[in-house]
């Protein structure tokens, strides 16, 4: 891992939305390096779930250039290749399917990384002991503690062995002790793993936790902090 | 989990919709399944009928809109008789009248000594004597269908006739009816001198084609039947159920199609966060469309296999009316089964299009927030 090696690239990217009524993002410009934590801040509606979801390929910027790992997501042919093997992606909203088990759910992304059902299924437990759930793993979502929803869901994010780890506002639907139990597994995982981890919240107690917090106003990157390794000593 | 299985418990989520529909899809396959069942056991009694008496074809008057209503003479059946190839012919007249309680019982006049070149198998009992004309032979089914045995009197046209003998030739339609003198049939029909049908029993080495060839160029008012297909050209009757099993084929299609894609699209409609998800964490359109052609053709297969149970159990059930027995005996091949299956995927296929496009085409953002 080369802690100095830009990953993702935003530059001055512009996103509306209703006919151009709603900007959402004014010209965001980010840099963010390989296994860096950063948490990206801001009031609500200054564009850092947006730019999350710009970054995850889910919706297209309407101008700027998003690059990831030094290739432009606008000339990328197959992004769903890209959300299946980049990235893993991880909402307040825990986004698990109501009536598979945990273990079914961990295995949806896998379907696209070609193994064996066998694979799926040990890599799928082998995930979820990961995150504490081992002994879960055939109980549906609907029967999970929120806290625990979101572990699969972390666990899902992570069932194709992503470089980068997307969170938005992950403990958003938490209580406090859920949260930090949450955030603790996201930076153990961004550790143990050195996964690049961009995780968006609009509480700074969490944000501190982060090597670098970001902070958005208005559609636009205000402050883009320094890394502990750039503040020096 | 294995992909089918996915497919699988995502029908499972609405059971009650998933058996309704499924129901619904059956429904129209047993029509087409049951139709082809009973146009294809149609066809082979119609084949027997060309063949009856172990005949290499049969000759009727040709452009007859129905088979009974051929009508040929006595000369026309000299001239067919008087080919060197011939070694006989037979002319019979088919009548139908009620007979207990089978409105369509099938009487076929014969010449009595005609009856020892006509193969019918006698289990019992004599043929028909030379010049009697209270005379009756039985078939069995139609013996069974009557009560009546050996030595028994049988009521037709109010006539009474004792029945001399029983046979069964496996001719669904002979085995079902009776043989009866010729004249008396043709007396009480008032069709003297008249024939329905000619059996043509060719010599052994004879060219048939050329021979058929030859009595239809001669005798462009006959036509000579040897396969189903010439059966047309005395009763329209097979063709126009063919054509109606078609109709009722499209039918099904089109208005299962419309049950299935209501029930696909409420389904794609309802889970359209869930596909938001899916494309989200990674899956591909054509994965998606997998996904959603999978539960429909699922639905529609177990519509197929449960129509198809349905469609047997319905032509047995019918077997119970006599004069569906007289004419029917069901065969079921693979090939009416198998129209039952691309029916179903059809169906699938049309009723699943949209719903699926829908899916393919949806925002994964758009499609997250969807509430």
């Amino acid at each position: 891992m080369n802690r100095n090696r830009i990953v993702i690239d935003i530059q001055d990217v512009v996103k509306t939305y209703e006919e151009g009524r709603i900007h959402a993002l004014n010209g965001a410009t980010l840099q963010i390096r390989e296994g860096e934590f950063v948490a990206i801040t801001g009031p609500s509606g200054c564009g850092k779930s947006t730019l999350i979801h710009l970054i995850a390929a889910l919706d297209r910027p309407d101008s700027g250039r998003i690059a990831v790992n030094g290739v432009d997501l606008a000339r990328m042919g197959d992004l769903s290749r890209y959300r299946a093997r980049e990235v893993g992606l991880v909402f307040q909203l825990h986004n698990l399917l109501p009536t598979l088990s945990a273990a079914a759910n961990v295995q949806v992304p896998m379907y696209e990384a070609e193994l064996s059902f066998w694979d799926r299924r040990a890599k799928a437990q082998r995930l979820l002991e990961a995150v504490g759930l081992g002994d879960r793993a055939s109980t549906p979502p609907t029967k999970l503690s929120g806290g625990e929803r979101q572990r699969v869901a972390i666990a899902l994010a992570l069932a194709n062995d992503p470089p980068l780890l997307l969170a938005d506002e992950p403990t958003g639907n938490l209580d406090s002790k859920a949260g930090e139990m949450v955030l603790d597994l996201l930076r153990s995982i961004q550790r143990e793993r050195g996964v690049t981890l961009v995780l968006v919240t609009h509480d700074l107690r969490i944000a501190g936790s982060a090597e670098r917090i970001v902070r958005m106003l208005d559609g636009r990157v205000v402050d883009a902090g320094v890394t502990s390794t750039e503040a020096g000593p | 989990m294995p992909f089918f299985m996915l497919i699988f418990r995502n029908l499972l989520r609405q059971r009650i919709r998933t058996l309704l529909t499924a129901l619904g899809i059956s429904l129209g396959i047993t029509t087409v399944v049951a139709l082809g069942v009973v146009t294809h056991s149609l066809k082979a009694t119609a084949e027997d009928i060309l063949h009856a008496g172990g005949a290499d074809f049969a000759i009727g008057q040709s452009g007859s809109a129905d088979l009974s209503f051929s009508t040929l003479t006595e000369e026309q059946l000299e001239d067919v008789a008087a080919y060197p190839e011939v070694d006989h012919a037979i002319g019979v007249l088919m009548a139908f009248s009620r007979a207990g309680s089978n409105p369509y019982f099938v009487q076929l006049g014969i010449e009595p000594a005609d009856l020892e070149h006509f193969d019918v198998p006698l289990l019992e009992g004599r043929y028909l004597a030379l010049g009697a004309s209270n005379e009756i032979l039985l078939g069995q089914e139609g013996a069974s269908q009557l009560g009546k045995e050996l030595g028994d009197t049988v009521e037709l046209k109010d006539r009474t006739f004792t029945v001399v003998g029983i046979y069964r030739t496996g001719n669904v339609w002979e085995d079902g009816g009776a043989m009866l003198p010729l004249a008396t049939v043709q007396e009480y029909e008032r069709k003297d001198g008249l024939f329905t049908l000619i059996y043509v029993k060719a010599r052994p080495g004879t060219d048939l084609d050329e021979l058929t060839a030859r009595i239809e160029e001669a005798h462009p008012e006959l036509a000579t039947l040897r396969t189903i297909s010439d059966y047309g050209d005395v009763d329209q009757g097979i063709e126009i159920m063919d054509a109606a099993n078609l109709a009722i084929s499209f039918l099904a299609v089109f208005i299962g199609g419309i049950g299935v894609m209501n029930t696909m699209v409420m389904a794609v409609m309802e889970r359209t966060r869930e596909f938001g998800i899916l494309r989200a964490v990674g899956w591909r359109q054509r994965r998606v469309l997998q996904m959603v052609l999978g539960e429909s053709i699922l639905l529609c297969l177990i519509g197929a296999v449960v129509g198809s149970i349905l469609a047997v159990i319905f032509t047995r059930a019918i077997l119970i009316f006599p004069v569906v027995r007289s004419f029917l005996d069901p065969e079921y091949t693979p090939e009416v089964f198998i129209r039952g299956l691309v029916v179903g995927v059809a169906v699938a296929l049309l009723g699943a299009l949209y719903p699926a496009i829908r899916a393919v085409r949806l925002s994964p953002i758009q499609a997250i927030r969807y509430e």
